[in-house]
């Protein structure tokens, strides 16, 4: 019985951290999948595009750069994430239409040139980042809660829920889903494309830099943390379907689950391993991802 | 890329385009089979990795050309042919001759299966596999235990023959390797299994009804460009005498990439080995700003992309009068 109770805490406390780390996939993988959407590329420059934030953050509070506030410093390294958005638009912009394949090149070219600014600005040494959350950790239902955990579900709520809220809602959201699901039509329609790419680019930006900035505090930020992290929020992508909003989301906290239950109940040394079982088994079982039905093509 | 339609042999007047096309490969062979005494044993020792650098470039260029995809996890082969060899060798005292096959046999292997879930899929499904397993790839051979070495990873001892110099041994057969595969190459894009797969990317429909389902042309691609950049991985770990787990990230897959796009996506040797010497020299070139070294790839590969793009645009700008 005490063995039985010991492993329903377990169960309980890993799901519940699972969940609060698929909330940060979740963040990566909307991004990845509002750019693959609309323009079908894959932006393989998203993590190091985030990380690249998270570092200005660091560089502007801490002292590196300048001493501002850690408001001041995330507004500023906010405006910097979005003029890069718009730079790799910019220069992904007259290949779109050509090929997706080459641009998802042109994207890996991208992130190669911001990965080594990073290095560049800040060498390879870890840096600690904190967030300016209250510490503080309560017990509820035998599950510890700590205000890490409260401040993320808040920011999901608040970012993930206005999201699905500008698209479902807005002009612009409806603009997005016309060019996602059918672009000749939405631009024979007199939709313009650059600006919903653009929309999608930059939304995908700012989602990014909150994935960033929410995971530094649980690791360190070093130069390669945020690309790496990344994979998780590839892995929740393909979980998802690789084109659905909603997929991403809850592919984010599947995710989130499995890799938590995995680290504790099999093996901590090989997280990137079972994230490519992860892809390799859902392309097997659900191509198209868990919410769709399987869609074939005809000759 | 209008591979299907540019078989034919093509008429040209231009020495440049001369050393470029397949047609250059015997003169460039017979340059660098004389080349060894004229120079020094540092420049042997990069040519050496610059030969099975450019095979690992090709093995990208395949897929690109012939199954329309991208790979950012080339290195997952290419560790997996330099360990055969030097597991090969330590456990079973087996030389490369008998690794080589094996090393290639598992590369080809190991293609296929990564290939197999997504292969109905969109391409982008493989590439995102690809980085998962370029990912895996150092977890895997640091928990391997005592047979990969771990941190430290393995010696190969790259000697074929007693007697004969040995660094001598790696550029000879690191060269004839290479000038194979592009010779291999250059028979596959003419032969029937060629024009296949080529078919079976430009125009899906058509050649299902040929009878070339476009499962299989993606399957085998991935499977012979598994091979291919797993014979590089031998290559490399017998003309470096030594294999180790920080060679093989995220990073050089990229890298691998970024050398298929300098050289244009090229077959031929001279554009291999343009690509291999990019990313055998920039390295040591930058040794003392490492950081540059990012930097450089990325900005040369948006710089080949957008040429290709821009160019003729402008010449036909510059055309009009």
């Amino acid at each position: 019985m005490m063995a039985l109770a010991e492993i329903g805490r377990d169960l309980s406390s890993l799901v519940w951290g699972g969940l609060i780390s698929g909330c940060l996939y979740a963040f990566g993988a909307l991004g990845l999948v509002m750019v693959f959407k609309c323009s079908r590329v894959v932006n393989f420059s998203h993590g190091n595009a985030a990380g690249l934030a998270a570092f200005l953050v660091f560089g502007f509070s801490g002292g590196w750069f300048l001493s501002l506030s850690w408001g001041q410093a995330v507004l500023l390294a906010v405006s910097v994430s979005v003029m890069v958005a718009v730079v790799s638009y910019a220069v992904i912009a007259p290949l779109v239409f050509e090929s997706d394949l080459t641009s998802t090149i042109v994207t890996l070219g991208i992130g190669l040139i911001l990965q080594g600014a990073i290095q560049l600005l800040f060498g390879s040494d870890i840096v600690n980042l904190d967030l300016p959350i209250p510490h503080f950790s309560t017990r509820i239902l035998g599950l510890r809660i700590t205000g890490y955990d409260l401040a993320i579900l808040v920011t999901t709520i608040v970012f993930i829920g206005g999201l699905f809220l500008i698209i479902d809602r807005t002009r612009l959201g409806i603009a997005f889903r016309a060019v996602s699901s059918n672009p000749l039509a939405a631009e024979v329609c007199g939709l313009s494309m650059r600006s919903v790419h653009l929309f999608a680019w930059v939304a995908a930006a700012l989602l990014g830099v909150i994935a960033a900035l929410l995971i530094v505090p649980t690791t360190f930020l070093s130069s390669t943390t945020v690309p790496f992290f990344m994979l998780n929020a590839f892995a929740a992508a393909v979980v998802g379907g690789f084109s659905s909003l909603p997929g991403a989301a809850l592919g984010g906290i599947a995710v989130g689950i499995l890799v938590n239950l995995f680290t504790f109940y099999v093996s901590p040394e090989f997280d990137n391993t079972f994230l490519l079982g992860v892809i390799l088994l859902t392309l097997n079982l659900f191509p198209n991802g868990l919410l769709q039905r399987r869609v074939g093509s005809r000759v | 890329m209008s591979d299907l339609t540019s078989i034919a042999p093509r008429q040209s007047a231009s020495p440049l385009h001369l050393v470029w096309s397949r047609d250059g490969l015997l003169p460039l062979f017979l340059l660098l089979l004389v080349l060894p005494p004229m120079i020094g044993g540092f420049w042997l020792y990069s040519l050496s990795l610059c030969f099975a650098n450019s095979i690992g470039v090709l093995a990208v260029t395949l897929l690109l050309r012939f199954g329309g995809e991208v790979s950012i996890g080339h290195s997952v082969f290419v560790a997996a042919g330099a360990y055969t060899v030097a597991i090969m060798e330590k456990q079973f005292g087996l030389s490369l001759f008998a690794g080589l096959p094996i090393a290639m046999v598992i590369g080809v292997a190991l293609g296929l299966l990564l290939a197999y879930p997504s292969r109905r899929l969109s391409g982008v499904y493989l590439a995102v596999t690809t980085m998962a397993m370029a990912l895996a790839l150092p977890e895997i051979i640091l928990h391997a235990g005592s047979v990969a070495g771990g941190f430290e990873g393995l010696y190969v001892s790259g000697r074929l023959l007693p007697g004969v110099d040995k660094s001598l041994q790696h550029y000879y057969v690191a060269l004839v390797v290479l000038v194979g595969v592009v010779l291999a190459l250059d028979r596959l894009r003419q032969s029937r299994q060629g024009l296949a797969l080529l078919m079976a990317r430009s125009h899906p429909a058509a050649a299902d009804a040929f009878g070339i389902t476009r499962d299989w042309a993606r399957l085998s691609v991935m499977g012979l460009s598994g091979g291919l950049a797993a014979l590089s991985g031998s290559v490399l770990a017998f003309a470096s005498s030594t294999v180790s787990p920080n060679s093989f990230t995220l990073w050089s897959s990229i890298f691998l990439l970024v050398g298929s796009v300098v050289s244009v996506y090229g077959l031929s040797l001279a554009r291999a080995l343009l690509g291999g010497l990019f990313l055998t020299l920039v390295p040591q070139v930058l040794a003392g700003a490492g950081n540059w070294i990012p930097v450089l790839y990325g900005a040369s590969l948006l710089a080949v992309v957008l040429s290709g793009h821009y160019a003729p645009r402008l010449k036909a700008l510059w055309r009009r009068p």
